[in-house]
């Protein structure tokens, strides 16, 4: 029987010698398992190629270096010093700059560049007109009136802070106001919803003008947020909303109130529907709440449990409350656009702080020309549109670095041509919203949003978990008894024969050495 | 400028003011087995409302603003440009040879979802189909997603529309797909209830009490959208129930008594929906019970009915004194007995049967049995929209009557091949029954094996095939000595109604679900032991081993 020799180099003098037969030659075995390893070697490529999880490189640099930048307006203060003052002249306008230089708000709020001139017409430039007198300072579309006394020695003081709340308004904001302001989105979709907590129990309103009401009062406030938003508006009417509490009677019983912990729990969205099922625009409900008989009339308490005349709360982000206490109970009302007024006056209110509209200073009142201009000055509308460049700017790079961390974090993560070239564009982007503020803030704030829209693509994209759930060891698991198996003789094989070869030239050199010896 | 143009059309519209009205009513329909049809119907309609035009896709829709209709549904058919649609979740099968012809004809087992559209060259039919039924699947908490294009066909001929379509200068086409599987249960009335108006709290809708609805015999949902020409936007959310009274009657009395006469148990709004109405829908422009009156027995209703016309009792609620419970007895009569069933005759122009016959996994013979219980003759038209699950061989397709072979009988054939994996088979065909005889038709079919993803969980219960329909549409001349009088259920559809067969079950070949570890375990076994052996002689070296004294 055969059996695993080892290079026997003394052959035996038998007539059949089994290392003579061309199979058995060193030379034919050593090509055969030369042809394994090299079959193997060569199918190693093909195997990468086809298990390997596509992997496009990002431009981690690029992200890396968007770090720290931020959008830099340049705004153009036209001061435009009325006769009585023309006596501080050309002085006034190097005292104001400095005083803007210096001023907390705005050395702080790094972002705004600010260049106080005489110039005049040029697009986009506030112009403060300063004249003697005592009357209180007036914002009329982008032109300050500001009033001083022809003898203050703190005028570029006063004029310096005045500018520094209407420019940077959001740096003094509490940060109650700041939270309640719903995150951006190119669209909205605004839900008026006029809810009967009971229709049946006698109080209802059974109609209401909502298209009136809404023309009148919401549509110019759209028209102006037009530059930042687009807006879907809806309405409806329910007939039966409870509320998932008992409102606390208060006084003598007659009347009930709602506890600020109330408030925080008032929408029942069990019971209310108002979720929108079609689209993935964020909603921002107003809802006009009419109390059921026995509950009317419902009033807000304030923390000691009084009740307050507001009639009306917002729900952070999520839209505003208007409470309606019908003048007499047990009354089924058809509310007229009159009726209404008031509510879609609060409405109106209600949209402009959700939406981040900031509030003039107390100190300074705006010129009522038409009812259209009453809703918020182009100082407001600049500031606003400033800010959300700023915001988006600021979410699409930290929405770009956290693609790139993720993606060096996660070995197995693929990375698909579409995310590659989501993550370009909206670098691109950026840079063109940089590029933009010098000349237009609305177009800086497209760009930026444009970028954010395109890396929370990138970052949510599906293909992004594809083989996250098939980690290696699992493939190792399954073809381990095949791998395992057949590798064992291959090397085997492989390290017999080295030995074997080490081990016949080594005799080999023995041998000449004897013979060399010999000699 | 879109906002200046959105302005101008909310301007327009307030002009326009689309009035809404809502009606309400249930109809109570005692059936000859003793039990008690109940079919709620909540109409809301859109005056002077259009479906949304599908060329007008590609810009922003106009505000949508109601006061009556719903809202959640109304955006569904705006955002997808819907004109008519038609959803219905039923549990049970509709035993039409007992009950007669419903009231709302849809009645197949599982979910049935229906769509006309507006072809429109921005966004394909297609595309909004299924956008449609996921975000009906949303609304309805419904696994309607799984209507996809496996299930999805045109069944032009037994699905006309219900309303008009609007005159675009695009065709309308049909969509329509099946899902036998699914199971109507409290999560779907719950959203249902919120599409109405006065949700379940007050008018007739109170009575919608899901412990008493999902306990009925038979009970189904459905919401029709329809456009009706120069009038509006019609939505349509009915609720269809089969009560058995007996099962709830306290006393359980039963005796034996003459065959043919119907005493109908008694029954009242509180022992079948445990609920009266205690006020009334104060939007509802109508809110009308209607009790279909028995003709044999003498009764006692209570409270008096507004008024009765013929064999319909009709209560006007919003008169009604509350709280309000129609009560219905039979105070002469003791017990209530079942009517045998050889004895009676199917209430229905045809008695359909269907199996699958074959006990392998691999074929099967489809066998429909239509007997027509009319005497005069009958065509219908036959649909099958089958899954790819089972593979037409129609050339095997043959008519009997008797054992005679009749296959002219079955005429106007079409159909649509299936594509394995990817859409379903569609076969029309027009039967010619002919009076009182009953018509055999059998197909072979098979079974193709599924690929091991395709399979669903719980894999070795089979698949639910869909219903076949069938639609007698043409009469012979009826002379009026020919008709039965007894059957007075027999008068003729005033238009086609579909009639559901039940739906079947397939049982393909399913695979030991832990296989392919097994396969790879053992195939990589053998391939290491044979490589190890060829690998072994091609590289073993062989030596010539002396054994004794001979060596030397």
């Amino acid at each position: 029987m055969a059996s695993m020799g080892n290079m026997d180099t003394t052959s035996s003098r038998s007539s059949k010698d089994p290392s003579k037969l061309s199979f058995q030659s060193t030379k034919t075995r050593r090509l055969i398992l030369t042809a394994y390893w090299g079959v193997i070697l060569l199918a190693i490529p093909l195997w990468w190629r086809t298990t390997s999880i596509e992997r496009q490189t990002l431009p981690t640099a690029r992200v890396n270096a968007q770090q720290g930048k931020e959008l830099t307006f340049p705004i153009h203060v036209h001061l435009d010093v009325s006769d009585d003052l023309s006596g501080r002249g050309g002085a006034l306008y190097e005292e104001v700059q400095r005083s803007i230089e210096l001023h907390p708000d705005l050395r702080d709020t790094a972002g705004l560049r600010i260049r106080v001139s005489s110039k005049e017409k040029l697009p986009g430039a506030y112009r403060v007109v300063v004249k003697g007198g005592s009357e209180s300072p007036i914002v009329d579309g982008r032109r300050l009136i500001y009033g001083v006394h022809p003898e203050s020695h703190t005028l570029s003081m006063e004029l310096a802070d005045a500018l520094a709340t209407l420019l940077s308004p959001y740096s003094t904001l509490r940060s109650s106001q700041a939270e309640r302001v719903a995150k951006y989105a190119p669209r909205y979709r605004l839900a008026f919803t006029l809810l009967n907590e009971d229709a049946a129990s006698g109080t209802a309103a059974l109609s209401w003008d909502v298209h009136a009401s809404l023309s009148s009062h919401i549509a110019p406030t759209l028209e102006r947020l037009s530059v930042l938003h687009n807006f879907t508006v809806e309405s409806q009417v329910q007939f039966y909303a409870p509320l998932a509490f008992e409102p606390r009677s208060v006084g003598d019983g007659s009347s009930h109130g709602l506890t600020q912990e109330d408030l925080t729990v008032f929408i029942n969205s069990a019971e209310w529907t108002l979720s929108s099922s079609v689209s993935n625009d964020p909603v921002l409900h107003f809802v006009l709440f009419i109390p059921s008989s026995s509950h009317s009339p419902l009033c807000i308490l304030d923390s000691n449990g009084t009740p307050t005349s507001s009639t009306a709360f917002i729900l952070p982000q999520w839209g505003g409350i208007v409470i309606y206490n019908p003048p007499t109970a047990n009354i089924t009302l058809q509310l007229t656009s009159d009726a209404l007024s008031p509510v879609f006056t609060t409405f109106q209110q209600q949209l402009i702080a959700l939406l981040g509209v900031p509030a003039l200073p107390a100190h300074i009142h705006t010129q009522h020309k038409t009812a259209s201009d009453a809703t918020f000055t182009d100082w407001q509308l600049d500031a606003l549109i400033r800010r959300r460049a700023v915001e988006n700017t600021m979410g699409a790079q930290d929405t770009l670095q956290s693609i790139v961390r993720l993606v060096t974090q996660i070995e197995n993560m693929p990375v698909k041509r579409d995310v590659k070239n989501d993550v370009q564009e909206a670098l691109m982007e950026l840079e063109e919203a940089y590029a933009a503020t010098s000349f237009s803030s609305a177009l800086a704030l497209q760009h930026a949003s444009e970028a954010l829209t395109l890396a929370s693509r990138a970052f949510f994209n599906p293909g992004m978990l594809a083989l996250l759930y098939f980690p290696a060891e699992h493939n190792y698991a399954v073809y381990a008894p095949l791998f395992a198996s057949i590798s064992a003789p291959l090397v085997a094989a492989l390290i017999r024969e080295i030995v074997a070869w080490k081990r016949a030239r080594k005799a080999k050199q023995e041998d000449t050495a004897v013979k060399l010896k010999d000699e | 400028m879109r906002l200046l143009g959105r302005i101008g059309a909310l301007l327009l519209l307030s002009l326009l003011c689309e009035a809404e009205q809502f009606a309400e009513d249930l109809t109570l329909r005692p059936l000859r087995d003793g039990k008690l049809a109940a079919s709620f119907s909540f109409t809301t309609l859109l005056e002077n409302a259009t479906p949304r035009h599908p060329g007008s896709l590609e810009y922003d829709d106009d505000s949508q603003h109601y006061a009556l209709f719903p809202l959640a549904l109304g955006q569904v058919l705006r955002e997808f440009a819907v004109t008519e649609l038609h959803l219905t979740l039923n549990a049970g099968k509709w035993d039409y040879d007992r009950w007669g012809y419903p009231d709302e004809p849809g009645v197949g087992t599982g979910a049935e979802l229906w769509a006309w559209m507006g072809d429109s060259a921005f966004i394909s039919v297609d595309q909004r189909w299924k956008g449609l039924r996921n975000a009906l699947a949303g609304l309805f908490c419904a696994s309607l997603g799984s209507l996809d294009e496996q299930r999805t066909t045109s069944p032009i001929l037994s699905f006309q529309p219900e309303g008009s379509l609007p005159n675009w200068t695009t065709p309308h086409q049909l969509r329509h797909a099946t899902l036998p599987s699914e199971h109507v249960c409290t999560e779907n009335l719950t959203p249902f209830l919120k599409l109405l108006p006065c949700k379940s709290r007050s008018g007739i809708a109170t009575l919608l009490n899901p412990h008493k609805l999902f306990d009925a015999d038979w009970h189904g949902m459905g919401v029709h959208v329809r456009y009706r020409q120069d009038i509006g936007v019609e939505v349509r959310l009915a609720f269809q129930a089969v009560i058995d009274p007996v099962r709830y009657s306290p006393e359980r009395r039963r005796e034996v008594s003459q065959i043919l006469t119907c005493i109908y148990p008694d029954w009242s709004f509180l022992s079948i929906f445990d609920r009266v109405i205690e006020r009334a829908c104060p939007v509802a422009d109508t809110s009308i019970i209607r009790v279909k009156l028995p003709t044999e027995a003498s009764y006692a209703m209570t409270p008096t009915p507004t008024s009765i016309d013929a064999d319909l009792a009709t209560f006007l609620v919003d008169d009604a004194m509350k709280p309000l419970d129609i009560v219905m007895k039979w105070p002469g009569e003791s017990a209530f007995s079942y009517p045998p069933r050889s004895m009676t005759r199917p209430l229905t122009h045809l008695s359909v049967r269907r199996a699958l016959h074959g006990s392998n996994q691999y074929s099967a013979q489809l066998f429909i049995s239509v007997k027509n219980n009319s005497p005069v003759q009958v065509r219908t038209g036959y649909l099958e929209t089958m899954p790819w699950l089972l593979q037409f061989y129609l050339h095997t397709m043959h008519a009997h009557i008797d054992g005679v072979p009749r296959d002219d009988l079955v005429t106007l054939l079409s159909y649509t091949a299936p594509v394995p994996h990817a859409r379903p088979t569609l076969l029309q065909a027009v039967l010619t029954l002919p009076p009182e005889s009953t018509l055999q038709l059998t197909l072979d079919v098979s079974k193709p094996f599924l690929r091991y993803t395709e399979h669903p969980p719980d894999a070795q219960r089979g698949w639910d095939l869909p219903p076949a329909i069938f639609v007698p549409f043409s009469f012979e001349n009826i002379s009026q000595e020919d008709w039965d009088p007894r059957n007075t259920a027999w008068t003729l559809l005033e238009r086609p109604t579909r009639i559901y067969t039940p739906v079947l079950l397939v049982d393909p070949a399913t695979p030991d679900f832990s296989m392919p570890y097994n396969v790879i375990i053992l195939s990589c076994t053998l391939i290491a032991l044979i490589f190890g052996s060829v690998f072994n002689y091609l590289t073993r070296t062989f030596v010539v081993v002396h054994v004794g004294e001979d060596s030397h």
